[in-house]
């Protein structure tokens, strides 16, 4: 469905002309000419409005009765009253209605000072109350969930959680129990309201019923402040207001609505993940391992040990940058690396090597799609990735899209999606074969020629691969949402070859509103390819001098080439493919030097300097959105007094081995960076502004480096290898430091399970909750059957990321054929 | 004993009647074939709105305009009869249906071609289980028939037809409400605009009508608009079946022609009230409609002089109440229903049913003050026109009037209430007040 060009009309609102665009509902328009209109359950957020708290009643001339302004679109020449006797009279019986049940506990409720209610009693009721009988009594407070708590005796029923819950997340979970004055907002069976965007809940409610656990009681209005920043734990990069308290503490993330990034939503792990800021866990200043084990040391000795170890192995060294580094840091490291120590080793990738050309061509303005785009697209392809657990807020844009505009929605992926009931088209094809799918998916929207063994090599039905490309073809403008995974492993670069052919084939170049959009393994892996950190791109995109090792082959080189290990913001343990190649890396390393604010096991054994890390509510940089909107991160709380910015800490590295980066503040970083990658061209940190802008959008557009998409030379994608049972990995929303520190999200802690057919479980012997093994070359990873009707037979699911029996003990890059076998229970030693 | 016009309830008494055989032999099913092989859509159309039949649901929206309102050209559209009979006092539809359902049945298929439906539901309330098992019947007898299906009777035209019961909310009887139920939601009314014949049914175009509307459409497709408009008034045209109820000697349905005095209907044909009573007040068109006063029974009862008194025909449900019943007991009763049966969607039903009931309780035990009453009053006009649907202007009527009619009962009620009170409390010792030795 194309974008609506709204056409401007002019209407009078209690006395006054204003103009607004045609359509747009009263209620909204009023603003416009500066009319307030209150209103409880109207949020355009939430889709079409349901009329249900009467609050927005005005007078329309013409009009016999009294119209809700939330539903009634705004025409030329409408004459509006919001001030008559009429109009005040009904507000008045409104607001005195909804206070008949809601208890006047404001003095103890978390909601009083920011209260909506609060504010439209005062604002437009009568300032009595005439009802003297008992008002209903329900248990409070009850836990909705773990996360969230609801007070039923204060809810006033607006609708708002119930239509999130079932328009918007489309968990389907919240409804309306009970009738009348006894209607109460629950579950079925009173289950625990458990969903990846519950939180969004607490945010909409316009009065103290649903309250999050973290926050209650933590503060009053006049206690705290608001900080702006984007949330840095996922590609997502929503932007969030941090809720503080003495510039030391965060007690709530609030989403900050930018419709072109987050639409306003925030996953439950962006909103209550900060709890992890203030473990006392975390890593709050510098140590050195020392006798074995780490301690806490000074400043001094710690840099001084860094520097000299790094001076020593100079062009021995080698800097894996994990996902939520900031282009800042970034930048400082490929400088580090590069110019200070003449070593041409960095990586950002942990799924292997992007090709540089290729780099390229995704990089075109023209080819990349902007997060709106999935709104108003014709039809969007989501390829090779798991959104909600992978980039969650897109998962929303994309049920919007689907829901509000009719998007056709093709889900091509190897593990089932959540988004497939809402799919014109699903295809499956086995775990590692998208390029083979791609290679079908051209093949159908092409002469259909070889489709069937193109499609046999993908282990896809080719009735599903044509049915997708029905779905895509003269669909409009085409989004292709695609995961990193697709690049990665050994035939990564055939993959994105197919890619970029598929771009080519459904014109996304040329086409408004159509592209790719990227989704990343990391947070700012986007901003870290453009500064340069890549092993053969340097910032800007241009080749690197010298090409360096990946992150791989880093791994593969230590000890005979390698000596030192720069870990910013990464544990390759539980992050990259071959967990068996880096213990023994980091085991052989000279030294191993890393950015983090948590030990995992891995830092914990083999690390001999960690610089504790900014949280990500204490640090100031930019990140670059995987739509090329560069976004500022920003400091809202002061950082434990030992914790140094980490420009800083990788400035005085430079510094200490001899050759000063020459930089003093972090936003000097930033210039630095302007200055070296040329479609960044004059970017300020004041353009940036709290939005953020896309890249792009701007005049130095055009300097990003010439690339034309390839033409033919494609190769065949190679048949599938006879296997019982492939494997296939997927992150979960729920895995990661941030969920193991934060105590409200334990309880969400992914487990590792392993993830079957019901044919192959049978086969196997194996049913849903048996302890299994799955092994490959010697290595295995024990986790918790599952059997799902909606995994194809002959492939097997690990969670990657987990704790312990990490999925990446099992990969490699490579297809693998795995075995799956009941283990014995393991009896842990009393 | 005054007559009955019957119409629809011509042949009710024929024994067999609910099957097929008995209704074909009667004539039935010939309105569908010649609207079918003889007439265009518009056509029927134009006929419906020609003879001037107006809902008999509640609203008294003429029928064919309705019809007309619905869209052209090719999508699915649908039609709902709404049978979910829930208003109190209403029981015509279920006489209707169990007696005589393959007349429903030609109305709704008649009607379905004639808004360009293919699909139709009838939509009837869960307690009606004996109606609902006989229209099953009796669709099943159509279907067999080719009355109902594809291709009806070689036109080229498909109806469907499926019977779907309620599980028992009068909400439910509220258009939009019924096909939120019809869709498997909680039977909530929808905002209007869209009103269900732009957008009703799963999205598409949409045309509801109730159980006795439909039931006529075969009437003026066999006689025509004229015959039709014959009977009754010039804005009331044609005959309504009347369920006649409260304190009467004859309850039941009886069919008259709009416009004949009200008081030949509850004197002439139900009996009026018990010896030695006399009709303190009635409702005109259910319990929703506004009360009228015993000299109001000499008003022609139609849809035009319902409203011209301040009330409604509504459904066409009378309810008489004499003068053994006191008033706030006749509000309480009434309000309640409505507070039982809001579905607590709007704030002002929601919370105005429930407030309401909460002060005539009070009143009915003495512990009100005459300033209530007027709280009272004002919470029913903070009610009306506020809300999302009629359901809070259905309690707020009918209470307001009586509060208008009978105010000085509702103190003396009161008064007499907080009397008898006190004295059980002084009877008890509970109370300090002096004993008057005399008293």
């Amino acid at each position: 469905m194309p974008k609506p060009e709204p056409k401007l009309i002019t209407f009078e609102i209690d006395g006054r002309e204003v103009q607004a665009p045609e359509g747009m509902m009263l209620v909204d328009a009023a603003r416009l000419g500066d009319v307030e209109i209150p209103f409880f359950c109207y949020e355009p957020k939430l889709g079409a409005p349901v009329g249900a708290c009467r609050m927005c009643l005005v007078e329309i001339e013409g009009m016999p009765k009294l119209q809700t302004s939330c539903s009634t679109p705004v025409k030329d020449g409408m004459v509006v009253s919001t001030t008559s006797e009429r109009v005040k009279q009904a507000q008045n019986a409104v607001v005195e209605f909804l206070l008949v049940n809601h208890p006047l506990d404001c003095p103890v409720c978390d909601k009083g000072g920011e209260c909506p209610l609060q504010d439209i009693s005062y604002g437009w009721g009568a300032g009595r109350s005439r009802f003297i009988e008992p008002k209903r009594h329900f248990e409070k407070p009850v836990a909705l969930s773990p996360l969230i708590a609801i007070d039923r005796e204060r809810c006033i029923l607006c609708y708002r959680c119930v239509r999130f819950s079932q328009e918007i997340a489309e968990d389907y979970q919240l409804v309306f129990l009970e009738r009348g004055d006894h209607t109460f907002v629950g579950t079925h069976d009173g289950h625990p309201y458990v969903a990846p965007f519950s939180g969004n809940i607490v945010e909409l409610c316009p009065v103290g019923a649903l309250t999050s656990q973290a926050y209650r009681f933590r503060a009053r209005p006049w206690d705290i402040e608001d900080a702006g920043s984007i949330c840095t734990l996922c590609p997502s990069q929503c932007n969030v207001k941090y809720t503080t308290r003495d510039d030391t503490r965060v007690l709530r993330v609030l989403a900050r609505d930018n419709q072109g990034v987050d639409d306003g939503w925030l996953c439950d792990k962006g909103r209550f993940g900060y709890q992890a800021i203030h473990a006392p866990e975390r890593v709050t200043q510098p140590l050195v391992r020392d006798g074995g084990a780490l301690r806490p040391v000074s400043w001094e000795r710690a840099l001084s040990e860094a520097a000299r170890a790094l001076a020593r192995a100079g062009g021995r060294s080698a800097a894996i940058v994990g996902g939520q580094a900031t282009n800042e840091e970034g930048f400082l490291v490929q400088h580090l690396m590069r110019e200070v120590l003449g070593s041409p080793h960095v990586d950002s990738r942990p799924s292997g090597v992007l090709d540089p050309a290729q780099a390229r061509a995704l990089a075109r303005p023209d080819l990349t799609a902007a997060v709106p785009d999935i709104e108003w697209a014709g039809a969007v392809l989501v390829l090779d990735t798991e959104l909600v657990d992978e980039m969650p807020i897109l998962d929303l844009r994309v049920r919007k899209g689907v829901r509000r505009n009719g998007v056709r929605l093709v889900v091509a992926t190897s593990r089932p999606s959540s988004l497939d009931p809402n799919a014109r088209a699903v295809v499956r094809f086995t775990p590692g074969a998208g390029e083979a799918f791609l290679a079908a998916l051209g093949a159908a929207l092409g002469d259909g020629r070889g489709l069937d063994e193109l499609a046999g090599r993908a282990g896809a039905s080719p009735e599903a691969v044509r049915a997708a490309a029905d779905a895509l073809r003269d669909a409009g403008p085409v989004v292709v949402v695609w995961g990193e995974r697709l690049s990665g492993g050994e035939r990564g670069r055939q993959a994105v070859a197919r890619l970029l052919d598929l771009a080519r084939t459904l014109e996304l170049a040329g086409t408004e509103g159509a592209g790719l959009l990227e989704v990343p393994r990391g947070t700012n892996a986007r901003g870290l390819r453009e500064v340069g950190c890549l092993p053969n791109l340097a910032p800007g995109l241009a080749d690197a001098a010298a090409a360096g090792k990946s992150a791989g082959e880093i791994a593969a080189a230590v000890p005979e080439e390698i000596s030192a290990l720069l870990l910013v913001h990464a544990d390759p343990l539980s992050s990259h493919p071959d967990r068996g190649a880096w213990e023994r890396a980091l085991d052989r390393a000279g030294s191993v030097i890393a950015f983090a604010d948590f030990l995992t096991p891995g830092l914990e054994e083999h690390a001999t300097v960690v610089f504790p890390s900014e949280s990500e509510a204490e640090k100031d940089g930019t990140m670059t959105h995987p739509d090329g909107r560069v976004q500022r991160v920003r400091q809202a709380i002061a950082r434990p007094p030992e914790v140094l910015p980490n420009w800083q800490v990788l400035a005085e590295l430079c510094e200490r081995i001899g050759k000063p980066a020459g930089v003093v503040s972090g936003p000097a970083v930033f210039e630095r960076i302007v200055a070296s990658v040329p479609f960044y061209e004059g970017l300020t940190l004041a353009e940036l502004g709290g939005k953020g802008v896309r890249w792009q959008e701007r005049d130095g557009a055009g300097r990003v480096p010439e690339s034309t998409l390839p033409e033919g030379g494609l190769e065949e994608p190679p048949p599938l290898e006879a296997a019982d049972l492939r494997l296939g990995t997927a992150p979960s929303l729920w895995s990661g430091p941030v969920v193991e520190h934060s105590p409200i999200l334990r309880f969400l802690l992914a487990d590792q399970r392993v993830e079957l057919s019901v044919e192959d479980g049978e086969r196997l012997g194996v049913s849903t909750g048996d302890e299994v093994a799955v092994t490959v070359g010697g290595a295995s990873v024990r986790g918790v059957a599952r059997l799902r009707s909606d995994v194809p037979p002959g492939s097997v699911f690990l969670v990657e990321g987990t704790q312990s029996e990490n999925a990446t003990a099992l990969t490699n890059g490579r297809p693998r054929a795995v075995k799956v076998a009941r283990a014995a229970r393991e009896v842990t030693p009393a | 004993m005054a007559d009955q016009t019957r119409v629809l309830l011509d042949d009710i008494d024929e024994p067999g009647l609910h099957t097929i055989e008995v209704y074909e032999r009667l004539g039935g099913y010939q309105a569908l074939r010649k609207a079918l092989t003889t007439m265009e859509p518009d056509e029927i159309v134009a006929e419906l709105q020609a003879s001037g039949l107006r809902g008999r649901g509640g609203a008294g929206f003429s029928m064919g305009q309705k019809a007309s309102f619905m869209p052209k050209g090719t999508m699915d559209k649908y039609l709902c009869c709404n049978a979910d009979e829930s208003e109190p006092g209403t029981f015509k539809d279920r006489l209707l249906m169990q007696k005589n359902p393959h007349r429903l049945i030609e109305g709704i298929v008649i009607a379905a071609v004639a808004a360009g439906a293919n699909r139709a539901f009838i939509y009837i309330r869960g307690e009606y289980v004996l109606q609902a098992d006989i229209l099953n019947a009796a669709v099943a007898e159509a279907r067999a028939r080719g009355y109902v299906g594809a291709n009806i009777l070689g036109s080229g035209h498909d109806v469907d037809l499926v019977v779907h019961r309620g599980a028992g909310a009068y909400i439910c009887g509220e258009e939009t409400a019924l096909l939120d139920s019809l869709e498997g939601k909680r039977g909530n009314p929808r905002l209007k605009p869209p009103f269900p014949a732009n957008q009703g049914l799963f999205r598409g175009p949409t045309l509801i009508n109730n159980v006795e509307t439909l039931s006529n459409v075969p009437i003026v497709i066999a006689k025509g608009a004229e015959w039709f408009k014959q009977r009754g008034t010039e804005k009331s045209t044609g005959t309504k079946v009347v369920s006649v109820s409260g304190n009467v000697q004859r309850p039941g349905n009886y069919e008259i022609e709009l416009g004949i005095p009200a008081r030949e209907i509850v004197y002439g044909l139900a009996g009026g009230p018990p010896p030695g009573r006399k009709v303190k007040c009635w409702f005109p068109g259910g319990s929703s409609a506004p009360v009228l006063l015993e000299e109001d029974l000499d008003r022609p009862y139609s849809f035009e002089s319902m409203a011209e008194a301040g009330s409604m025909l509504g459904s066409g449900a009378i309810i008489v109440v004499d003068d053994s019943v006191p008033i706030v007991s006749l509000a309480l009763r009434v309000a309640r229903f409505y507070r039982h049966e809001s579905c607590g969607k709007c704030v002002p039903c929601r919370e105005g049913t429930n407030w309401t009931v909460k002060m005539l309780e009070r009143i009915d035990r003495g512990e009100a003050t005459p300033m209530d009453i007027e709280i009272l009053d004002q919470v029913q006009q903070n009610i009306m026109g506020n809300c999302l649907c009629v359901l809070g202007d259905s309690m707020a009527m009918p209470v307001r009037s009586m509060i208008a009619k009978f105010k000085d009962e509702f103190i003396a009620h009161n008064e007499r209430a907080r009397e008898a009170a006190d004295r059980l409390a002084v009877g008890a010792g509970l109370s300090s007040e002096p004993v008057d030795a005399a008293a």
